[in-house]
């Protein structure tokens, strides 16, 4: 048992014994499927179906949309009946046939063909942020990673969902996350699990007993106490390491990841099964067979609602997520996505609506318990009064926003609601100072695009007139192609890969610090360092056919 | 938007459950008080919530703003409470509306209300008192059990015309403890002082059993999580460094550190003034070092200072350093390298 501790933390009443009852079950079949675009963090995917088409479970129906995206496949089998700017509908054709890719054994294949498979899978994280898979392994390439965590504290009341996995697919699990440490190259694999999951824990035990692990799996039981399943707090009790301030785990040897994230992975690779359903705790006092089901993406919550025995007399609010940190649908037509990992359907006697709020008091309630060692009832005053300097100094951005201190506060003020406010009112003042550098930038891309297009319309005139020189046995054309560097040509295209290589870490570990965000101007810097690169690539192409043309005769 | 709130489970308490539970912990120290001192004691607190009450009411009318969830919240009836309890047994009643208008309408709500007054309130309205009206706060009759019932009539109805005569004058004063300690004189040794008897039979062991009554409320709220034991401690703590020092410095002329500990305002003023959340330090660190300057100012005040208690003083005047404290004593946010307020943090600022 390990002996570190994060400090602050809060004991909220459980609620797991409503949905943690039943086995994990599959949900009926919706008929309709509406999948957002953008169920990720990053840019939506862009479509690549026209309304009309007939598309089969795991058929790409959007591409991902630069590097920070995740591709987009369909949940059920029938015919696109609507695209809009946000979404693809589907009308289920009711065969449920499906559209598999080739499996893969992650033992055997090689590392790219693996993360291939996470980016073609759609893969992203099952647990919040939605952080594409692939993205995480790429932060990975450059930090030696020591450390994969698997994250089954599943610290919030209500949720079960990793639980249930836990126990019904132990070894997938086990394995999924040994196909991660793999790619990774993490010798070592440690699961955070509370212990109030004393059936997934020894579903665990009993697994890695009986299997064959090439990597070190350590299986660290913790306390149960909110919010361990935070993955600064997770890292700091298995492995009394502080992920810097602004930094990622990569940055200190570990990268985490949830059971469902890797179940996912070894099914992509394993099944060649593209992400297309999930586990979703459905529960909640109007619900009368609350437990967890396995539920197609895109399904709306009012039918997967309604097929579970929804009570909508005594329905006060569908939270998606948490009680602690999830939030409220505003409709019950919205679609379950690919991080919704728990709906609690609540009475209002069950998550009643906050008291009035009064003045604070500065009683340091909240100061005791968060979890990040920040003096919340400070950033409430500072956030009120938009005081942004010091809310930077108060460390604003190392809030992890996990409403310990709203839930303890005695004068029932939504701290955190106020502290997502300020980050999002500081992000668009930033957004704001970045709009000009942006410009710069996207000038800066067409130079490039425009550099590209010219160096590949020379390649290919350069290319023709080898062909017209051929038969002629000429040699006159060598005059007119001025003499090349092919050395510096070379320098320069090295130079040009390497920014691309740059560009892609820097936007991969932005998108990671900060998932939430939007990432155009890196995207367009990505795009700039790209389009030079085939720029180089086209001038040296160009440069050596004209060398080989001149040694030719 | 967290969804859980405390309310439903019933965990954290709410701002008027907390003023709630200090003002019942007061009871055992009210209690003590009222032994000692007789019922004089329960009528000023009485009327001092009662004033305070009024007060926070007819200010909130003029600002505007809604009274009943602001009374509702026992933060002026805690306010009255505190401040009846340092009022002499039954102050005219005049004086202790002076003093609760002075804490809730000077030292609260014109600083904003509650959560925004830095000074602690019931320190401000009693101080005003003590500058103010020194003669009526010094009349601390000696303690007689329960014998003050006799007395009880005549201070009530003093309290009620609002004036002494001043035959009563000579009955109603004695001195406290610290009181008599400090007007001893220079040249008079400590032991000679004591041996004198300069205090009525059973005096001392009357303060100090009324400072044991409050230390057992102060108790309550320590283990109810209701105050955090930083500032107490840190408070006590340096009174008796401090005072050791004088005492092992010059112990003919310097109280003993268990003198000061058990007498005027000490163990009252560590549990339920100093811990005043609104007025006090924030952070741990800051609380600490509030609670121990509070100790410190407390012997030097009654040690070389004009006044034998110091408790309202030594609070107001760091009740002055809070805001320098709660900059400077910002914790290291898990994964910063060095303390927040020392380097610009990293990150998207």
């Amino acid at each position: 048992m390990p002996a570190y501790e994060f400090p602050g933390g809060i004991y909220p009443p459980e609620r797991k014994i409503h949905s943690n009852q039943a086995p994990l079950q599959a949900a009926p079949l919706p008929t309709l499927v509406t999948l957002p675009l953008k169920q990720h963090a990053g840019n939506a995917a862009t479509p690549c179906v026209a309304v009309g088409d007939d598309v089969k479970v795991g058929s790409l129906i959007a591409q991902r949309n630069g590097m920070i995206s995740a591709h987009l496949h369909a949940s059920i089998s029938g015919t696109i009946t609507h695209i809009s700017n946000q979404a693809i509908t589907i009308e289920a054709d009711g065969r449920d046939s499906w559209q598999t890719l080739p499996p893969l054994d992650w033992r055997t294949d090689s590392p790219e063909k693996l993360l291939e498979r996470l980016d073609s899978g759609g893969l992203a994280g099952l647990g919040g942020a939605g952080f594409p898979t692939y993205i995480k392994a790429q932060v990975a390439e450059h930090h030696p990673i020591d450390t994969l965590v698997v994250n089954a504290a599943e610290c919030e009341p209500y949720i079960t969902a990793d639980d249930l996995i836990l126990r019904s697919y132990p070894n997938d699990i086990l394995e999924g996350a040994q196909l991660i440490a793999r790619l990774c190259g993490a010798p070592r694999i440690i699961i955070g699990i509370e212990d109030n999951k004393p059936e997934a824990i020894s579903a665990l035990e009993h697994a890695l007993s009986k299997i064959q692990h090439p990597a070190t799996i350590v299986l660290k039981v913790i306390e149960t106490r909110y919010p361990s399943g935070g993955e600064r707090q997770l890292i700091k009790k298995v492995l009394d390491r502080d992920v810097p301030s602004g930094g990622l785990p990569a940055d200190i040897g570990a990268l985490c990841h949830n059971p469902g994230t890797l179940l996912a992975a070894l099914h992509a690779v394993r099944d060649g099964k593209p992400l297309v359903e999930r586990v979703v705790t459905l529960t909640g006092e109007t619900i009368s067979a609350p437990g967890n089901y396995w539920v197609r993406l895109g399904t709306p919550v009012g039918t997967l609602l309604d097929s579970v025995g929804l009570m909508p007399d005594q329905l006060h609010q569908v939270i998606v997520g948490g009680p602690m940190m999830g939030t409220p649908l505003t409709t019950l037509s919205s679609p379950v996505i690919k991080t919704t990992n728990c709906l609690i359907a609540a009475s209002i006697t069950e998550l009643p609506p906050a008291p009035m709020e009064s003045p604070c008091i500065r009683c340091g309630a909240c100061e005791r318990v968060c979890p990040a060692q920040l003096l919340p009832q400070q950033l409430h005053w500072y956030a009120r009064a938009e005081n942004d300097s010091t809310l930077a100094k108060l460390n604003l951005f190392d809030c992890i926003e996990c409403g310990a201190c709203s839930y303890v506060c005695p004068s029932f003020i939504p701290l955190v609601k106020d502290y997502r406010s300020a980050k999002q009112r500081i992000r668009l003042k930033q957004i704001e100072t970045a709009k000009s550098e942006h410009a710069k930038h996207r000038f800066e891309f067409r130079q490039a695009r425009l550099a590209r297009e010219e160096a590949e319309k020379q390649a290919r005139r350069q290319a023709r007139l080898a062909q017209h020189q051929k038969p002629a046995g000429g040699g006159t054309g060598n005059h007119a192609t001025p003499e090349v560097d092919l050395r510096s040509l070379r320098i320069a295209q090295a130079a040009a890969k390497a920014a691309v290589k740059k560009a892609e870490k820097v936007l991969a570990r932005a998108a990671e610090q900060d998932p939430k965000q939007r990432f155009d101007d890196l995207e367009t810097q990505l795009a700039t360092a790209q389009e030079n690169l085939k720029a180089a690539d086209a001038r040296l192409a160009n440069a050596r056919a004209s060398t080989t043309q001149k040694e030719t005769p | 938007m967290s969804m859980m709130h405390a309310s439903q489970v019933g965990t954290a308490p709410s701002t008027a459950h907390l003023m709630r539970w200090v003002i019942a912990a007061t009871l055992p120290g009210i209690g003590a008080m009222t032994f000692y001192f007789g019922l004089g004691v329960i009528s000023n607190v009485l009327l001092a919530g009662l004033f305070a009450l009024s007060a926070e009411a007819l200010i909130l009318t003029l600002r505007q703003r809604p009274v009943r969830p602001a009374l509702g919240d026992s933060s002026a009836l805690l306010t009255g409470v505190l401040l009846g309890v340092c009022l002499p047994p039954a102050s005219p009643w005049w004086l202790i509306a002076v003093g609760a208008f002075a804490a809730i309408v000077v030292a609260k709500q014109l600083y904003g209300g509650l959560g925004h007054n830095p000074f602690n309130p019931a320190m401000v309205g009693y101080a005003l008192l003590l500058v103010s009206f020194p003669t009526y706060m010094t009349l601390w009759s000696p303690p007689q059990p329960f014998i003050a019932e006799t007395l009880f009539n005549e201070t009530l109805w003093a309290q009620i015309i609002g004036t002494l005569p001043p035959a009563k004058l000579d009955a109603l004063s004695g001195a406290t403890p610290l009181d008599a300690f400090k007007h001893k004189g220079q040249a008079v040794l400590a032991s000679e002082f004591w041996a004198s008897q300069p205090l009525p039979e059973g005096t001392l062991s009357a303060w100090r059993n009324v400072a044991l009554a409050w230390l057992a409320g102060g108790l309550v709220l320590i283990v109810k999580r209701i105050i955090s034991w930083h500032i107490p401690v840190a408070m006590l703590g340096s009174m008796t460094l401090i005072a050791a020092l004088f005492y092992a410095g010059d112990p003919s002329h310097f109280a003993s550190p268990l003198f000061h500990l058990l007498t005027g305002a000490t163990l009252f003023g560590a549990f339920f003034i100093a811990t005043d959340p609104v007025s006090a330090a924030t952070s741990k660190r800051a609380k600490l070092i509030y609670g121990a300057g509070i100790g410190i100012l407390v012997i030097i005040i009654r040690t070389l200072g004009g006044y034998p208690d110091a408790v309202a003083f030594a609070v107001l005047l760091m009740n002055l350093c809070v805001p320098l404290l709660d900059i400077y004593t910002v914790p290291r946010p898990n994964g910063h390298s060095r303390a927040a307020n020392k380097s610009m943090p990293e990150g998207p600022l």
